[in-house]
């Protein structure tokens, strides 16, 4: 097991989110508790694609939860930029994704009810903001979504509900994208498209995205790879490639306590 | 199987409550109004049975219920009859009775000692056991003229004892007596108030005439059958008079009181209808929902292996267990119902002894055909589509609701229906009498509303669209969510809405009816009423002559015109009998009324053996000025009478379309002494008005049974009496709001279940709780706006065609109370708001990350 090294940011990269001795535990104090985090210290740099990777259990999903204020801690401080968010309440913290953040899920992003052009500006509707028409517009062009705008999410295939998706995450120009398996529903062409966008808000539209998955060979379009295995920190990967990545994770998947 | 379905059963417990609780309503008003009429119907035929005579010999054609109620008539035979009477074979006891009707008790304060809700006062000999019905509770029976006993309930009510005084205005005269005791009832208390005296003097009493009677009761002796004893007695005193059996003449007396029961029965049986009605599309909607929730689950089953059949049955399983349980729990709410109705009615002065209560077989029976039926009905569809989800719906990651599937069917089965009833409705505005216009209404009703229903589903989309065009601005972003929402699935928002319109057209369409009475008949008192002051009681009853020579004593009264209501059979030409209601009037009707007559005038409508009738009605039956038909009174003689006058509209008569109106001198020809029931009063020119009006009050201070009126207390006398009528509307609008609201909690509770992952996701995205109940509660109203237009329309719809119904008994002005439209509009508004409350708290109180969380 290599030693959790403390994340150390470059001069020019400041941390669009950063956790210190993040704790997270389910259950209480009681003796069934379970700790999903245990003292994590983690930063996502900005301008960033980062993906958070481990075995099924090893608390990638909640650390990204903590991050984005969806979930409360047990103890340990979270920042989102400049703003400290562990102590905000949840109408803070629902302004706080409202405005600053935004997501891409495994599945079940879109409303139903809305256009896909609809679902894309929804977060700046729901905040009653005029979206800024020309970067949402560069968006759309981006990710060649100019003729699904009319479409109701069930007439759009799963690949293309990711896009739309990303596209949501994207409009309101956050300070971080958090996608939580956003190719683990869909097929691998279709993954690999949703990838290649996360990959160009990054390179192109200068976004930072932060992504917990599973799929070695996703977290290979990432510049950053964090593992979790037992709700901590432990290895950390620059530029990984899928072989690369696939390697470590055989190590974290050998039976524990041997 | 069976397992598979208990399991969710329980699973689903929450969800299925509000779809118990409507059958449960359905069940507790259907259970109670059978129970609660079982129970008056037994003991009412236990209470007529022990009063029934073995025989009874009444005067020939002897007014009964509304007949005699309405004339004041009662006919006698002679009391020497009982002679021969008790000389025939098989005969142990015969005996003269009096028993009348007429008659106003008055207490010491001068307040009318009686019922207030139109049960009779019935004075009468203290008669020897064995058929009496009451007994002696206290003091001693009345002897003399100076003596009478009063039922207990009365004196309780009006706070008379052993020893106070009380006026007994009868027809001949009135009697001051003194309370020596007081009786109670063996039996049910019908609510009547009685008055016992002396058996010797009643006849003098109350008939003023010592040699008459109202009967002749004939009792049996040991062993002789009252049929072969009534055929004796009847040929012994021949023809001229009626005989009944004990049995007859206890059926008749039902018959009579069964008017006022099957009132209070078909009411109950409204409400029940309206709960069974509107519990319908809440268990369809609760099924419906839980198919499509489960869709994945069934899916798997079939994936399994299940057979449709078995699918389908696993869904019906669950509504039976449903319908069982809610049936089970109506049935115990349902007695209770029934205990409460018992208790209402002894404070509307009908004592029913509680224990007395009857529960029949046939309730529960009726407990659990409606409740299983009902929810099996509601979950059939729901069940079919289950049937059908195939199993590759298992692996499917397709949301949970799909709507897609069109409405063109329904729409044009809508439709279809909608011209039906519509057909319904323009015969019902062509028909020409009530009766027939009755008919089309009912039919065009009921058309109408299944149309609504059928069509409602396909109304959703344009209708919310207009609906919702001034709410974005308004509300924000949010409503554009719920207006979606609420558009999302158009059979749900239609089934839902549904309830909440059916409660909302009946009470528009009953409320402009309502209006149309009160302003028909101002409009009618405007034009024809030509007198300074009408005297009569609010019940219409008749009253004695003493009044109308009261008034006639009066300093400074002008003319009175005397009017009675005339029970008439009227022999057309056509062969037809009609019955109807006219109206006797003294021949100076042209000082105190405006009529105006399409042919001929007063003169001619009063003159001897003349009548007048509505115009319309007389070419109808191809009667015209001149024309003589047959007529048949109360008592039983017929005359000849001419047709005198066609009256265009203004007739006195109270019976509809007919307007038959004849002279006072005619009647007394042909029908023993009725009694007024309207007084017309004008003052003698010097008076004023006021001035008379006070005089007129103090000379029947003592006289409770009438009041005086001037033209604004006559209109309100009117005005209240439809209102009573609008209050069992309002009420009937209660019910059917509080299960319509229980509809909409129920979609919107089961809606945000289904949409947890949505909401969750909105919650991610940065919505806020407050906008999450905002649009959550801009849903529900949406559902009840659009519930509430439809309602109004359906309503209105149905208002015009009560009114159509209506100006054929002469009340031709429509009127729509706008203000009972508002209110129904806000209303429908506070409904939706208070429905949204506890769904719109659960949305906003959801977990963001069990709502996101992956499956």
């Amino acid at each position: 097991m290599t030693t959790a090294a403390q994340p150390q940011p470059s001069a020019d990269e400041r941390p669009a989110a950063r956790a210190r001795l993040l704790t997270k535990r389910y259950g209480g104090d009681s003796e069934v508790a379970v700790t999903a985090l245990d003292a994590v210290d983690v930063d996502i740099n900005a301008g960033r694609f980062t993906a958070v990777m481990g075995p099924s259990g090893s608390g990638k999903s909640t650390l990204m939860h903590c991050l984005a204020g969806l979930d409360s801690v047990t103890s340990g401080r979270v920042w989102l930029g400049d703003s400290e968010i562990t102590s905000l309440g949840d109408r803070e913290l629902t302004r706080l994704r409202r405005d600053r953040v935004g997501f891409v899920f495994q599945s079940f992003n879109l409303l139903p009810t809305l256009t896909a052009g609809e679902n894309i500006t929804l977060p700046m509707d729901i905040a009653g903001r005029r979206p800024d028409r020309a970067w949402v517009d560069e968006v759309i062009t981006t990710l060649g979504l100019g003729d699904r705008l009319r479409h109701r999410p069930a007439q759009l295939s799963g690949g293309q509900q990711q896009r739309v998706a990303c596209a949501r995450a994207l409009a309101s120009r956050p300070e971080l994208i958090f996608a939580d398996e956003p190719t683990g529903n869909l097929d691998s062409r279709s993954g690999l498209e949703v990838l290649r966008q996360l990959r160009v808000a990054v390179d192109r539209l200068d976004q930072t995205v932060a992504m917990v998955t599973h799929d070695p060979a996703a977290a290979a379009h990432a510049d950053h790879v964090l593992f979790l295995a037992d709700g901590r920190l432990v290895d950390e990967l620059e530029d990984p490639t899928a072989e690369v990545v696939l390697e470590r994770m055989k190590r974290l998947d050998v039976p524990r306590g041997s | 199987m069976l397992r598979a379905t208990l399991r969710s059963l329980a699973a689903h417990r929450g969800r299925l409550l509000l779809s118990a609780l409507a059958v449960l309503l359905s069940v507790a008003f259907v259970v109670g109004s059978v129970i609660f009429s079982d129970t008056v119907r037994h003991t009412f035929d236990r209470l007529f049975a022990a009063s029934a005579a073995d025989v009874t010999v009444l005067p020939r054609d002897a007014p009964e219920g509304r007949d005699q109620t309405l004339s004041g008539a009662q006919p006698t035979l002679p009391a020497a009859l009982a002679a021969p009477a008790a000389e025939v074979e098989g005969v142990a006891d015969a005996r003269p009775e009096v028993r009348v009707q007429n008659v106003t008790v008055v207490g010491d304060d001068g307040r009318r000692i009686g019922s207030s809700t139109g049960a009779p006062t019935i004075a009468t000999g203290w008669y020897p056991e064995p058929r009496r019905v009451v007994e002696l509770a206290e003091g001693r029976p009345a002897r003399g003229d100076r003596e009478a006993l009063l039922d207990r309930d009365s004196a309780e009510r009006h706070d008379v004892s052993v020893g106070d005084r009380l006026r007994i205005v009868a027809e001949p005269a009135t009697t001051e007596v003194e309370v020596v005791g007081l009786a109670a009832f063996t039996t049910t208390n019908p609510g009547a108030t009685l008055v016992f005296v002396d058996p010797d003097v009643a006849a003098r009493l109350l008939l003023g005439d010592a040699e008459r009677a109202t009967s002749i009761a004939v009792t049996a002796a040991e062993g002789v059958p009252h049929p072969v004893l009534r055929d004796r007695v009847a040929a012994a005193l021949g023809e001229g008079y009626t005989y009944r059996t004990a049995e007859q003449q206890s059926e008749s007396a039902a018959e009579e009181l069964g008017t006022v029961l099957g009132v209070i029965r078909w009411v109950m049986l409204g409400f029940a209808g309206v709960a069974v009605l509107v519990g319908v599309f809440l268990i369809i909607n609760t099924f419906a929902m839980l198919v499509a929730q489960r869709t994945r689950e069934l899916g798997l089953l079939r994936a399994l292996g299940a057979e449709r059949r078995q699918v389908r049955r696993s869904v019906l399983v669950e509504a039976l267990l449903l319908g069982v349980v809610g049936a089970s729990l109506g049935l115990l709410a349902g007695v209770g119902l029934a205990h409460a109705l018992v208790r209402l009615m002894g404070l509307l002065g009908m004592y029913l002894d509680p224990a007395d209560i009857r529960i029949e077989p046939v309730v529960p029976v009726a407990a659990y055909a409606v409740g299983v039926g009902v929810t099996l009905v509601a979950a059939a569809l729901p069940a079919r589509r289950a049937g059908r989800v195939p199993p590759v719906a298992a692996l499917a990651d397709t949301e949970v609701s799909a709507v897609g599937r069109p409405l063109r069917l329904r729409a044009a089965l809508g439709a279809v229906v909608a011209v039906a009833g519509a057909g319904a409705l323009v015969l019902l505005a062509r028909a020409e009498s009530a009766g027939r216009a009755g008919m089309w209404l009912a039919v065009g009703v009921a058309l109408t509303l299944l149309a609504a229903v059928l069509a409602g589903p396909a109304l959703v989309r344009p209708v919310v669209r207009v609906l919702g065009l001034g709410m974005p601005r308004a509300f924000g972003p949010v409503a554009v969510l719920a207006r979606r929402n609420a558009l999302r699935n158009p059979r749900r928002t239609g089934a839902t809405a549904s309830a909440l319109m059916v409660g909302l057209a009946l009470v528009t369409g009953l409320s402009i009816g309502g209006a149309s009475i009160t302003a028909s008949f101002d409009r009618e008192v405007d034009r024809t009423l030509g007198a300074d002051f009408v005297v009569q009681n609010e019940s219409f009853r008749p009253f004695t002559s003493e009044v109308a020579r009261r008034v006639g004593a009066v300093e400074g009264v002008g003319v009175v015109v005397r009017e009675r209501f005339v029970p008439l059979r009227l022999a057309l030409p056509d062969g037809s009998t009609h019955r109807t209601i006219g109206a006797a009037v003294d021949p100076e009707l042209d000082e105190v009324a405006r009529v105006e007559y399409a042919a001929g005038d007063t003169a001619g409508a009063v003159g001897a053996d003349r009548l007048a009738l509505d115009r319309r009605f007389a070419a109808r039956h191809g009667l015209e000025v001149g024309s003589t038909l047959e007529a048949g009174f109360v008592g039983g003689r017929t005359a000849e009478l001419r047709v005198g006058a066609l009256v265009e509209s203004g007739s006195p008569a109270p019976g509809g379309d007919v307007g038959a109106f004849l002279g006072l001198p005619t009647l007394e020809r042909h029908q023993v002494a009725g009694q007024d029931a309207v007084l017309l009063v004008n003052a003698a020119d010097g008076t004023g008005p006021p001035v008379l009006r006070e005089r007129l009050e103090r000379a029947l201070a003592d006289l409770p049974q009438v009041q005086v009126r001037d033209h604004a207390d006559y209109k309100q006398l009117v005005r209240d009496q439809v209102a009573v009528l609008l209050y069992l509307v309002y009420a009937l609008l209660g019910l059917a709001v509080v299960i319509a609201v229980l509809g909409v909690v129920n979609t919107l509770a089961l809606s945000v279940i289904e949409r947890t992952r949505e909401l969750g996701m909105l919650r991610a995205v940065g919505m806020s709780r407050r906008q999450l109940r905002r649009m959550v509660r801009l849903e529900s109203v949406v559902i009840c706006l659009f519930g509430a237009v439809l309602g109004l329309a359906l309503g209105a719809v149905w208002g015009l065609a009560l009114h159509r119904l209506l100006a054929l008994e002469g009340l031709t002005v429509l009127a729509v109370p706008w203000w009972t439209v508002a209110a129904v509009a806000v209303g429908s508004l506070v409904v939706g708001l208070t429905a949204a409350v506890l769904p719109a708290l659960r949305a906003s109180r959801m977990n963001v990350l069990d709502a996101i969380a992956h499956e």
